[in-house]
């Protein structure tokens, strides 16, 4: 049965419309999103965190509403408030607009600076924004930016700049171009002082900013799908007379392409900026966990005899004795490393450090997925951690190119070593390789000069480094992260020259022939152990898989704890020449 | 005066309010999703406007929607019946700002009595007996020994971030608190991180019995007597009914009371519900406040002679509240069954489908709320309450003979329902015999 207009309607009472005044909806109470066209309750963006309720984008956010949402309450303290206008082109009508944009949004300028505390930790912060002639940049903005960065390299302090720029000022002409150049060496400066600095880029983050400060963070932060880029998408496609692909320019396309860190959602910002901040905290005065490169550069007596005792001991540490499983062959080990089921860099990670936070991408070209690496903590202290990372489905294992790395993921692993050297944290690899990958790509971007560098650079780099190869060690490929000053390596790993079906093939015309190739070519951990190559095994159950990580993790903790020990009380230079004459000797 | 109301809900309860504002000579509108356009209250009110697809998150929970529909119908009232937007304090709040009036409590009060905690607080504050407590979180089962024999055995012992039956534990005696405790602890710790206790009493086999109440804007507030809602399965209430055999007057008139005071504490206006545990049909503890009209209201509609939605309506307009205490008498006995569109051989899992043919009940004494016809297509979307069963008689024996019948007489083809499963309830002896509690139907179950 259809009901449709059957029913009688309702037998209206006429009371006379006595009602004083009808409902309407109040100026200002909604508003349509300009992203998903819904309508909104105004407040709800303005008292959250500007993210539209229906379609979760992303509104852009006042200055001083972000300070709230990331500061310690009352912990702001604003420095530079009042900056007096500047044009230097002396430009029609420029006054009489950035006059008009003080009253209607209170700022003085498009950037807010000043100190602030983010769970207790005292930082830096420049916030950009929008509403304030798109927060381009002229010489006020670059001055105020210049001057917080200047303040915060004074008081040993890190920066944070929240991002969010149509880049240079037009108004301002060569002035404004100038800003780039100037907020990029207070920059330097800061950074030479062996100072943090947070670059968080909002949308949208273009032209001269992005080509300045936004791009020189240590630590480079994005909000999601925000447009960041040099030349504005029109211009663009302008240019090339082509229409650019969806998701061209956006946040995740920078981290696919290895310019930031990481895509944080705004709700989790605050957390991140202060676990970042946490991790990069300077040793208090006096303070003995402090940080590597505040040692003392006098070697003590201690490290002397250490120093001599290193070729002496290495040959008859703790783990030395033989397999007590010698029926196994090599080739059984080569078989075993290769596993699928064998745990994986990223197991290790989890199972060995704690809040470990992943950084993306090479600053060149790309996030190499084969490589993954980034900041943790090891009973407490901050540390470096980089795995070459194989998958255990094969959906993963497509994902991370089955741990082969392309140049990207060389250049990533340096470059957070590089960051490990200036805040003096440890780095601690973990090598599961076939080999660096094998392709055309990888030659256009270099592959043999990114693994050289990494060779070249890892020599003195001025922080301890532990490599651990936990399953495969294949060549140039596992040796670009293993120029370390220890290099230990799981019962069943394989370290070598080639794999042992290349080796056969080579010397023989043979690929069949590669289990005596394995035989002879020396690349178990205890043939290696005997030349001097590694310096420790680690025993591991037999079947060994992910299930069974808890007691090598445990010989794994306590070793790499006793590393820590041993090199923490060497000066930069006894630790430099030590792993000097570690690759000398061979 | 209110001249046309625009019902922010559906099924049975949006065609129930459309009725009183026919018989008020007011005008309706009917919001329906995408899947409700053949839906009774949408065909049965003046006008209806669709507000979006068949989600509930995209139709009758969207207030911006609703907002905008009450605007361009020109209606100057909503009434958010039960469930879906009707205790969301932000909602109500929008209202108030867009001068529209809300048929129920000011936000404000929406608020407060929807936070658990600061609920309890103004009920300790006024002086309604809540579950005795600890008032400071509890670290060490020493001190919780001492606050367990203040509060009385059996106790419940209760992680602060508790969830999901974590961390909680029964003790009956105090030789079996400090296991009890520790066991607790030790349990939260693992779950939540976190060790931080609290120490309830624990009611055992309460029956959930709960006050209506009325209150105009001027302070005048009546109840209504009560309703026993034990009968209920996973907090799902399937048979109530009012008067509960177990009240004696004695104990009505200081529940009444207790409800009274509760809604006067809340400042409370417009049709409320005051839910409260009896103990041993003795103690009672408050549970909390629904600040809306219930499934179950027209039990007390009957026993007292008052349509409830039409008081909402006057109440909301600013009238008076038209009844002293001395003039609510209670009479006879009513009972309400829900009949849902659900399996209960496989779970009571939802049963949608098309109706394909039907017959109803009727005669003195039955009234049969719901939106359902034959033809009728039961969705998946929302909740699967097909229709409410209410029978009325002079006492409970003969209300459950009338129940007894009228369920017998139903008929719902095409889709599977629980009404064998409630036939059988009112069969049960003990539920002849009123010795029920809120356990009953798992009792029933196992």
């Amino acid at each position: 049965m259809i009901l449709k207009d059957m029913f009688k309607k309702t037998n209206r009472e006429n009371r006379g419309n006595n009602r004083e005044s009808r409902p309407e909806v109040p100026d200002g109470l909604l508003r349509k999103c300009n992203k998903c066209g819904g309508t909104i309750i105004a407040d709800d963006v303005k008292k959250g965190l500007y993210i539209c309720p229906k379609c979760h984008g992303y509104f852009r956010v006042p200055a001083y509403r972000r300070i709230e949402m990331i500061a310690d309450e009352g912990s702001f303290e604003e420095w530079d408030r009042e900056m007096e206008f500047q044009n230097p082109l002396a430009f029609r009508g420029y006054e009489d607009k950035v006059k008009k944009l003080r009253e209607t949004t209170g700022l003085n300028e498009a950037v807010v600076t000043g100190k602030i505390s983010i769970d207790g930790t005292e930082t830096v912060a420049a916030v950009c924004d929008g509403r304030f002639l798109m927060a381009s940049m002229g010489e006020i903005v670059g001055e105020k930016i210049t001057r917080a960065v200047e303040r915060a390299t004074e008081e040993q302090l890190p920066v944070i700049i929240f991002a969010c720029s149509g880049g240079a000022r037009m108004q301002e002409g060569i002035v404004s171009l100038m800003q780039m150049a100037k907020t990029s060496a207070a920059l330097k400066r800061h950074s030479d002082a062996g100072l943090l600095y947070i670059s968080v880029l909002t949308d949208p983050t273009t032209g001269g900013v992005t080509a300045s400060f936004a791009m020189l963070g240590d630590i480079i932060l994005a909000e999601p799908k925000a447009l960041i880029g040099f030349a504005g998408p029109r211009v663009i496609e302008q240019t090339i007379g082509e229409k650019l692909p969806k998701g061209f320019q956006r946040s995740e396309f920078l981290l696919e392409h290895g310019f930031v860190d990481r895509i944080v959602e705004r709700g989790e910002m605050r957390d991140v900026l202060s676990q970042i901040l946490n991790m990069h905290r300077k040793a208090e005065a006096g303070d003995e966990e402090g940080t590597w490169h505040l040692k003392s550069t006098q070697e003590s007596k201690e490290n002397r005899e250490l120093k001599a005792g290193t070729e002496a001991s290495s040959h008859t540490a703790e783990t030395g004795r033989p397999s007590p499983d010698s029926q196994m062959t090599a080739w059984d080990r080569v078989q075993i490393s290769r596993k699928k089921d064998r745990p994986v860099g990223e197991d290790y990670i989890r199972a060995l450090f704690d809040d470990f936070m992943e950084f993306h991408g090479d600053r060149y070209y790309k996030d190499d997925r084969a490589v993954i690496g980034g900041i943790a903590r090891f009973h407490g202290e901050p540390v470096t951690v980089i795995a070459q990372a194989k998958g255990k489905t094969t959906k993963e294992n497509i994902e991370h190119n089955f741990g082969m790395p392309s140049p990207d993921g060389y250049r990533k692993a340096l470059r957070l070593m590089k960051q490990a050297e200036k805040f003096g944290r440890p780095v601690i690899c973990f090598v599961d390789t076939p080999g660096a990958f094998c392709g055309l790509e990888a030659e256009e971007r270099g592959q043999g000069e990114a693994i050289a560098r990494n060779l070249y650079e890892m020599s003195s780099i001025r922080v301890p480094i532990l490599s651990i190869v936990i399953g495969e060690g294949g060549s140039g490929g596992a040796l670009a992260m293993a120029v370390a000053d220890e290099v230990w390596m799981l019962e069943n790993a394989v370290y070598s020259i080639l794999s042992p079906e290349g080796f056969a093939s080579i010397l023989w015309k043979d690929s069949k022939r590669a289990d005596e190739a394995a035989e002879i070519m020396k690349l178990t951990a205890e043939d290696l152990k005997n030349m001097g190559i590694i310096e420790k095994i680690i025993r591991e159950p037999a079947d060994y898989t992910s299930d069974q990580m808890v007691k090598v993790c445990s010989r794994l903790e306590k070793r790499i704890s006793a590393f820590l020990e041993k090199y923490e009380t060497l000066s930069d230079s006894e630790l430099v020449s030590l792993r000097y004459d570690r690759f000398r000797r061979m | 005066m209110i001249e046309k109301i625009l019902i922010a809900n559906r099924g049975e309860i949006a065609v129930r309010i459309i009725r009183a504002c026919r018989e008020m000579g007011i005008e309706t509108v009917a919001v329906y999703s995408e899947a409700d356009k053949e839906a009774l209250h949408t065909q049965l009110a003046d006008e209806a406007i669709c507000i979006g697809p068949a989600p509930s998150s995209e139709s009758y929970l969207n207030m911006e929607r609703i907002i905008s529909a009450t605007l361009i119908s020109g209606a100057d009232a909503i009434h958010p019946g039960f469930g879906f937007l009707s205790e969301n304090s932000k909602f109500a709040e929008l209202c108030e700002q867009c001068n529209i009036t809300f048929i129920g409590p000011s936000s404000e009060v929406i608020r407060k009595m929807g936070n658990k905690s600061e609920a309890r607080n103004t009920m300790i504050a006024a002086g309604v007996p809540v579950t005795p407590g600890s008032t400071e979180p509890i670290y060490e089962a020493v001190d919780g020994v001492e606050t367990a024999a203040q509060i009385g055995y059996p106790v419940i012992i209760k992680a602060a971030l508790g969830g999901g039956g974590k961390g909680m534990r029964v003790a009956e005696t105090p030789e079996e608190f400090e296991t009890s405790f520790n066991t607790a602890q030790k349990e939260a710790q693992m779950a939540f991180g976190d060790n931080t206790m609290y120490i309830e009493h624990y009611v055992q086999h309460p029956r959930h019995i709960e006050f209506q109440i009325l209150a105009d804007k001027y302070g005048n507030v009546v109840h209504l007597g009560e309703r026993d809602c034990s009968i209920q399965r996973n907090h799902q209430k399937m048979i109530e009914e009012s008067p509960s055999i177990a009240l004696s007057d004695e104990l009505r008139r200081e529940m009444g009371e207790a409800a009274v005071k509760a809604a006067k504490a809340a400042g409370y206006t417009n049709a409320g519900t005051i839910e409260f545990l009896l103990e041993n049909n003795e103690k009672f503890y408050f549970m909390e406040m629904n600040t809306r009209i219930q499934v179950e209201h027209p039990v007390t509609e009957w026993v007292t002679g008052i349509d409830l939605v039409k008081e909402q309506i006057r109440i909301a307009d600013g009238q008076k509240l038209g009844l002293t205490q001395d003039q609510i008498q209670i009479k006879g006995h009513a009972i309400e069954c829900r009949i849902n569109a659900e399996n209960p051989a496989k779970n009571f899992r939802p049963s949608p489908g098309t109706i394909t043919d039907m017959y109803l009940p009727g005669g003195k004494g039955v009234r049969i709320d719901s939106a359902i016809y034959s033809g009728y297509t039961v969705t998946p979307y929302y909740d699967s309450m097909l229709a409410k069963l209410i029978v009325y008689a002079a006492n409970r024996k003969e209300a459950i003979r009338k129940m007894q019948s009228a369920l017998g007489e139903v008929i719902i083809e095409g889709i599977d329902t629980n009404v064998d499963y409630q036939y059988e309830i009112l069969n049960n002896p003990d539920f002849i015999a009123g010795n029920i509690d809120v356990g009953f139907i798992e009792n029933l179950n196992s």
